[in-house]
């Protein structure tokens, strides 16, 4: 339900083609927007197969009421329309005047889920039953009750197929409370946009060596005994016991050194250009995307070595560094690389 | 066990509160239906009760089917078919029951609530009255509550919220049933019914035969219902003339069978004396094609909806069977004449006497004929077997025992006992022998008054047998030979009653007084309940419509009427939406005004922008010197204040901010 996917084919399936061009055209009319208020003009109502069964089972009560000449019959046909009908208005009422509000979205890698958080604001006084929130065509409903004059908070997952700033997919909320005869409906398309990490290679090959630095070519490392360290190296023999990260050991079982002299001698440079993936020509589909996402999973285990690692994408430079920020801006150009919105800084957050 | 009921899963509360509120639809269906059905259902509601109970899986398919093909035989070896009132009943109890075992998927629950909707129906063929109408009212409630409840998705909220959304769905729908009920045409049954459709409900028949009006002297429940608009006339005078029997085959009497031409019978000659009884009809539905009127009524009952012709005999046919309440109104004449003056040759139809049959009454009539020669001393001959009736050792008793085929034989010599049926039958028997003319007259006799409504109320257990004699010069004669044998049975409060259940006996031997008021309560409620929601008919709505001003009213006016009041209340919708929308928080509309008038068609403001960015925009675009920017931000100011900084009461600068709004000097777009 995608708005990026391809339609149906117009010849071999037409009803789903112009089913699917309706659709499209229809979502994409509506206004994006990150907190919505539920209106008349953006709730749908329908019946349901149920409320078809219960219209029949009227019909049928009614019937039987005319051919036996029952009075009392006519009052429990009437009865049951009415509530019925007050049912189809509370059914309505239970979304109107809801607000849904996008919380800040994180970002993710591509691949795995990333969770979108809404809060749904009630300020009536009764409490909202019975609202469900999915992705539009996903078919998993996460369902809540909305406390009169509170807030509740539900979290869909989508799977991003793309990289890049995306476009959260179309929600859609739906009631069918109280009596499961109408579905009443709405379709939001927020305004904001999540940042996609690239999916970090599986099983990438070890980081490649750093490049020793231009100048100093072989001072010697000169450890010293205070605290301050640069950085970290793989453990060698002799290495002082108080150097090595036991930490780290404890983590990722392997052995490494705080390394004082290290940035000095040598510099990591994740470079697209020297993956060891062959790209033909710049921009080539999946070539491409095995070298970024080669390089996302060097960016993820450089990090986790604490090294200081730069990244070089074509054109684009960002020097060595290390840190939490460091690794958030390297992955966010990682992931915007090759696309329009290979900007300096992208937002990924609403506002 | 309480400890438990409280903290029972989810799922476990659901389908027992489904399953109580299932058998509270099923319990007054039970006595009716064949006794396998109904241990079949209270069997697999508590097995499912157990099941849901020990959270135990359900049967399987296999089971089910098995026992749908078993419902089925047993049903089609009951009722010998499986179509009609009777059969649908069993079968759509055996579905709802058996439906409760496979309630695995949503759609199941629904299945059973739409077939609880259809049994809760079925109730009303057998009985309409209160106590069932408030039954099914709770049930309809408890139905609605397991509804809402599936729909509430989310943990385990109390059954008693469900209750609430269900109270008010039905507290709001009430007027539109109301509504509906009031205006929606009553139609004619669009097609035939099964023969069983209306049997169980009593009335009188149109034959008789030794022990039919046993059956309904022991039914206690009300025929007719009347409110005298004149004087109530004596008790003892009271005769409701229902069908006449004229027509003797063996012991079965009929209603007159002629053996002559239609133009050679006798005309009623019915001529009236004194001042007409005038009264209104409220008739239970007896699905016969007569109506029961005060002795002889010389007009057209007034009745609406039905056409009316009075027999021969004194009875008013209608061309349908009263299958409703009727309300009718009629006149009548407790003073009048009938029948032909003298003797016509028509008059032997009344004295026909099936060959062969009850000889010792004919050799007792031979016997008195032997004394009187002449024709003139029939009204002796009536008063000397009035007299042995007084005198002979005779008893009124309800229950006679089976008679063979000599009735009248039995009655006057072996038996001597007998009720109205009997006496009368034996009666009009002995006055044929006697060549006296007479046949049987049906209905109802005597009756009580209501004394908190002032209706009159005669029940079927007032159902009567009386004959008419022929006399020269005096035409058709009423005789009551009944009331020669037990004075009792005519004309006082004094009868036979039928057994009464326990608390009505146990409370009746309290006190009499507090039974009979508690009753003449109840059934002046009932009354009520029969004159507005039972007898509600197309006649009545078409009252309606005369009293909101219709002159001559017809059905379509119903429907235009209902109509109007569809397009009415959509209209009051759409107001009421216009004003929900306008109730939307004046400030941000204010607001949102402002963004609108600021932005160009090309590019739109957002309008959730705050003033003081709106301000800072404004400056940008005309300067900070610019007279108008200044008024336009002056004023986004002033709007900022009003709702982040409160003095006072805010709505007062809103009024003024909104009339500043009108005349600031906006940029033209």
């Amino acid at each position: 339900m995608d708005l990026a996917q391809p339609l149906p084919h117009p010849l071999r399936r037409p009803v789903a083609h112009v089913r699917a061009r309706f659709r499209h055209w229809w979502q994409s009319r509506l206004p994006l927007r990150d907190v919505t208020l539920l209106t008349q003009r953006n709730v749908y109502i329908l019946p349901t197969r149920a409320g078809f069964m219960l219209a029949a089972t009227l019909l049928v009560l009614l019937v039987a009421s005319i051919n036996y000449q029952l009075n009392l019959g006519y009052l429990l046909t009437f009865l049951l329309a009415g509530s019925a009908l007050v049912g189809m208005h509370l059914c309505h009422g239970t979304l109107r005047g809801l607000t849904l509000q996008l919380q800040p979205v994180e970002a993710g890698f591509m691949g795995g889920n990333t969770t979108i958080a809404i809060d749904l604001v009630s300020t009536r006084r009764r409490v909202r039953h019975g609202i469900g929130l999915s992705l539009l065509g996903s078919g998993h409903w996460t369902w809540t009750d909305v406390p009169g004059q509170g807030r509740a908070t539900v979290h869909v997952a989508f799977k991003p197929h793309r990289r890049g700033l995306q476009p959260i997919p179309a929600l859609t909320a739906e009631t069918r409370f109280p009596l499961g005869t109408f579905r009443v409906w709405t379709i939001w398309r927020p305004a904001s946009r999540v940042l996609v990490y690239p999916a970090p290679e599986t099983w990438p090959p070890p980081l490649p060596e750093g490049e020793p630095r231009a100048g100093s070519a072989a001072t010697a490392p000169m450890r010293r005994a205070s605290g301050e360290f640069d950085g970290v190296r793989s453990y060698q023999r002799g290495d002082p016991l108080k150097l090595v990260m036991w930490k780290k050991l404890a983590k990722a079982d392997e052995l490494v050194s705080r390394d004082t002299q290290q940035a000095q001698r040598h510099l990591l440079w994740l470079d697209l250009a020297n993956t060891g993936v062959a790209l033909a020509h710049q921009g080539s589909g999946t070539q491409l995307e095995r070298a970024i996402s080669r390089l996302c999973a060097w960016v993820l285990a450089a990090d986790k070595q604490d090294l200081e690692y730069g990244l070089r994408l074509g054109g684009r430079q960002i020097p060595p560094a290390s840190g939490e920020a460091h690794k958030r801006r390297c992955l966010e150009a990682l992931a915007v690389y090759g696309s329009a919105q290979d900007a300096p800084s992208p937002q990924p957050h609403g506002h | 066990m309480l400890e438990r009921l409280r903290h029972l899963p989810r799922d476990t509360r659901d389908t027992l509160f489904l399953l109580l509120v299932i058998g509270w639809v099923l319990v007054p269906q039970l006595g009716r239906l064949p006794l396998w059905c109904s241990a079949l259902a209270l069997a697999v509601l508590a097995w499912r009760g157990v099941l849901a109970w020990k959270a135990q899986p359900l049967p399987s398919r296999w089971w089910l089917l098995g026992l749908l093909v078993l419902t089925i035989a047993a049903t089609l070896l009951t009722h010998r078919t499986l179509l009609g009132r009777d059969a649908g009943v069993t079968l759509l109890v055996v579905l709802l029951t058996l439906k409760t075992l496979e309630l695995r998927a949503r759609r199941d629950a629904f299945v059973v609530f739409f077939l609880g909707f259809f049994t809760m129906l079925t109730h009303f063929f057998f009985s309409q009255t209160l106590a069932i109408a408030a039954a099914m009212l709770i049930a309809l409630l408890g139905l609605l509550t397991a509804l809402v409840n599936t729909h509430m998705p989310v943990g385990k909220p109390p059954l008693r919220e469900a209750a609430v959304t269900a109270l008010t769905m039905a507290a709001l729908g009430a007027p539109i049933m109301l509504v509906l009920f009031m205006l929606f045409p009553r139609l004619a049954p669009l097609w035939g019914m099964p023969g069983d459709a209306m049997t169980g409900r009593s009335g009188l028949s149109s034959t008789m035969e030794v022990g039919t009006i046993a059956e309904l002297a022991l039914d206690d429940s009300i025929a007719m219902r009347i409110r005298f608009d004149s004087p109530i006339p004596r008790q003892s005078e009271l005769y409701f003339r229902g069908p006449v029997l004229s027509t003797l085959q063996g012991r079965q009497w009929l209603p007159l069978r002629s053996s002559f031409p239609e133009r050679m019978q006798d005309m009623p000659e019915l001529q009236t004396r004194g001042e007409p009884v005038r009264y209104q009809v409220t008739l239970e539905p007896h699905n016969r094609p007569w109506i029961l009127v005060l002795d002889a009524a010389l007009d057209k009952p007034d009745v609406n909806g039905m056409e009316l012709r009075m027999t021969r005999e004194l009875q008013w046919l209608t061309d349908q069977p009263v299958a409703n309440l009727l309300r009718y109104s009629a006149r009548s004449h407790t003073e009048y004449s009938h029948g032909p003056m003298r003797r016509t040759v028509a008059l032997q139809d009344y004295l026909e006497l099936p060959p062969g049959l009850n000889p010792r009454t004919l050799q007792w009539a031979s016997e008195l004929r032997r004394d009187a020669q002449r024709v003139e001393d029939a009204p002796r001959l009536v008063d000397a077997v009035l007299q042995r009736l007084r005198t002979g050792g005779y008893t009124y008793t309800l229950e006679p025992g089976v008679y063979g085929d000599n009735t009248a034989d039995e009655f006057w010599f072996d038996r001597r006992t007998g009720f109205c049926e009997h006496i009368a039958s034996s009666f009009v028997i002995m006055m044929r022998a006697l060549d006296i003319p007479a046949r049987i007259v049906t209905g109802y006799q005597g009756g009580e008054i209501n004394a908190l409504d002032g209706y009159w109320i005669l029940r079927q257990s007032d159902a009567h047998a009386w004959t008419e004699v022929w006399l020269a010069g005096r035409g058709w004669v009423r005789v009551d030979p009944t009331a020669a044998v037990a004075p009792g049975r005519i004309g006082s409060l004094q009868r036979l009653t039928a057994p009464r259940n326990a608390i009505a006996s146990a409370v009746e031997a309290v006190s009499p007084a507090i039974w009979f008021n508690l009753r003449a309560t109840w059934e002046a409620v009932n009354n009520r309940w029969n004159q507005w929601v039972l007898n509600y008919s197309q006649a009545t709505q078409l009252d309606l419509l005369k009293h909101i001003g219709f002159s001559s009213p017809s059905w379509e006016d119903l429907g235009y009427v209902l109509l109007a009041l569809i397009v009415v209340s959509s209209l009051l919708g759409a107001a009421w939406t216009l004003w929900e929308r306008s109730r939307h928080d004046p400030w941000l509309r204010l607001l949102e005004g402002a963004a609108r008038k600021l932005g160009t068609a090309s590019a739109p403001l957002a309008p959730s922008m705050p003033p003081r960015t709106l301000a800072g925009l404004v400056r940008e675009r005309w300067g900070a010197h610019d007279v108008r920017a200044q008024a336009i931000c002056g004023w986004l100011l002033r709007l900022e204040a009003t709702r982040y900084a409160p003095q006072g009461r805010s709505g007062a600068h809103l009024a003024a901010l909104r009339r500043e709004f009108k005349q600031l000097p906006w940029p033209r777009r």
